[in-house]
């Protein structure tokens, strides 16, 4: 299977299945290459990186929610020069296309990043993350400004604005638009009793990014690709996504609880399952569960 | 480091506080050491139904390993868990305690938390002739030790986190390892480190560790979300802890 999941017009991004996993859940190389077969996904998209370093945020980073999880890292990062030379090895040796995540901070920084990563050829294509609470204009120049670049352009919207942000983006030159960042929210932490604000992970906000999804398909220009992100936790989430007009689909945190459910997920939508043996052990299913027969023979019924 | 399933073999209340499980674990978390921990989800017998709540994986210390592929795990007692419980772990997670090559004295200190993640390490030390101090403070007064190997010596601390004999049994231990309760961790290291500080003049490097039980997303060093600051550099607890110089922990 090759999908191309980027406007025409540019280098192209082809992937061999639609699924890949969101920025910011899998590291920025091959983090996860003793619980994931990289071979199976689509593509890998990296941690965000900022041109300048950027520290940890500091006291609580992560809340749990009931089924999900509040999470406030501060997007730690080394700085784009470094992430490119810690990681160029790695990436030149992975088995699928790596996508850069660039957070948007200003049109300057994004000038000097695109000059860097216009040279990296392992590097095969770059989405840009939107802040929350972005101006249109703000949003405009700064896609304006990394669309110079040779590579594929993805833009991440941010979730409460991407309805009136997707179609001025795209004009300015994004080859795909990403939907949605997650969105934010705010949760007490039960150990300090204090409030904390990040991005809400979860099952719960599949529900909401999908209904914007079919929205937006219906309202943007066909050729435009649109990239499903938020709240997939099984196969069928991604169909349901898939569905409403995605080209592809990108697995958050789902990798974190259940590392190989992207894995299965990508497998789903990439064709590689066809159909289940009757009374198949899960094992055999899920090549993951590794010694499950013989654990289970000898569980009590 | 992989994924594997386990199941709970065998579930025993050790006292009022607490209980033990024995997994029955694949074999390659049977040589897990002591500061080396598992990050479990519970499991349904048909794998294709997930449930989602709680979100995050647990981190689990061992307490024992019992045979090849036995690991004993602490949990308090009013957990709830079911004797063929299926697990899914990954492990192991992080790096052993470093201990140092001529120890003769150690002071095991637990601050609002129960000591479980410290308990791997006492057989071994035991059988080494290594003395070994555990003084419970804060909340973990309430742990019971009476399941614990008669030659430690518990002591609890006050409420003002002091104990009788204090300052001689700082000088006395070689190396001492604090471990604190999730949450606000850094001023629980803070609040031990300052008590050092005022009843010994010098900390040496690698002599006070923190141990950490924070909250571990992924445990593959992708998340970002434990990191901690150290002096003049970034660690992951997931790969590089749990167990951090106290002295290099920017723990403000």
């Amino acid at each position: 299977m090759a999908i191309e999941i980027a406007r025409p017009g540019k280098q192209s991004l082809i992937v061999s299945t639609p699924v890949m996993p969101a920025a910011g859940t899998v590291g920025f190389g091959d983090c996860y290459k003793a619980l994931l077969d990289y071979g199976k996904l689509g593509a890998v998209v990296t941690n965000p990186v900022t041109v300048e370093p950027w520290r940890p945020a500091s006291g609580t980073r992560i809340v749990p929610l009931g089924a999900g999880v509040l999470v406030h890292t501060g997007l730690p990062n080394p700085g784009l020069s470094k992430v490119i030379g810690q990681n160029r090895r790695t990436w030149a040796g992975m088995p699928i296309p790596v996508i850069l995540h660039l957070v948007g901070t200003s049109a300057e920084k994004m000038r000097q990043a695109v000059e860097l990563v216009d040279e990296v050829e392992e590097i095969v294509a770059v989405e840009l993350g939107l802040g929350d609470d972005i101006e249109e204009a703000e949003a405009i120049d700064l896609v304006a400004e990394a669309s110079r670049m040779e590579k594929p352009l993805l833009v991440r919207l941010p979730f409460y604005e991407c309805h009136q942000l997707a179609l001025p983006v795209a004009e300015a030159g994004a080859d795909a638009l990403v939907m949605t960042a997650a969105p934010r929210g705010t949760a007490r932490d039960r150990h300090t009793g204090r409030l904390v604000s990040g991005r809400i992970y979860g099952p719960l906000i599949k529900p909401m990014i999908l209904r914007l999804v079919g929205r937006l398909r219906r309202e943007v220009s066909a050729n435009l690709p649109i990239i499903a992100s938020g709240g997939i936790h099984s196969p069928q989430d991604a169909r349901d996504y898939m569905d409403a007009g995605a080209i592809a689909v990108q697995v958050d945190t789902a990798t974190w609880a259940q590392p190989k459910m992207l894995e299965r997920i990508a497998r789903d939508l990439g064709g590689w399952i066809a159909t289940r043996q009757k009374d198949a052990f899960p094992d055999e299913w899920n090549p993951d569960m590794g010694h499950t027969e013989a654990i289970r023979r000898r569980a009590p019924q | 480091m992989k994924e594997t399933q386990a199941y709970i073999e065998r579930i025993k209340r050790v006292n009022r506080v607490c209980q033990r499980l024995e997994l029955a674990v694949d074999k390659s978390l049977s040589a897990m050491l002591a500061g080396q921990a598992m990050l479990v989800r519970r499991i349904d017998k048909d794998y294709d139904s997930e449930n989602w709540e709680p979100y995050l994986r647990e981190l689990w210390f061992p307490v024992e390993i019992l045979a090849s592929n036995i690991v004993v795990v602490e949990h308090p007692a009013r957990t709830h868990f079911l004797p063929g419980q299926l697990l899914s772990i990954i492990g192991p997670v992080g790096q052993p305690f470093r201990f140092r090559q001529k120890l003769r004295n150690i002071l095991l200190i637990a601050y609002h938390t129960t000591p479980a993640a410290l308990l791997l390490m006492l057989p071994p030390l035991l059988a080494k002739q290594v003395s070994i101090t555990l003084v419970l403070m804060g909340s973990a007064r309430e742990y019971e030790t009476n399941h614990l190997p008669e030659e430690i010596e518990v002591m609890q601390a006050e409420d003002n986190l002091t104990w009788p004999d204090m300052v001689m049994t700082l000088g006395w231990a070689d190396q001492v390892f604090a471990l604190v309760g999730p949450g606000d961790e850094l001023s629980y290291l803070n609040e031990v480190l300052q008590l050092m500080r005022e009843r010994r003049s010098d900390i040496p490097a690698n002599y006070v560790f923190g141990v950490l039980q924070r909250a571990l997303p992924c445990g593959v060093g992708a998340c970002h979300a434990c990191m901690l600051k150290l002096r003049g550099s970034l660690k992951l607890p997931c790969i590089d802890g749990p167990a951090f110089d106290l002295t290099e922990l920017q723990l403000n």
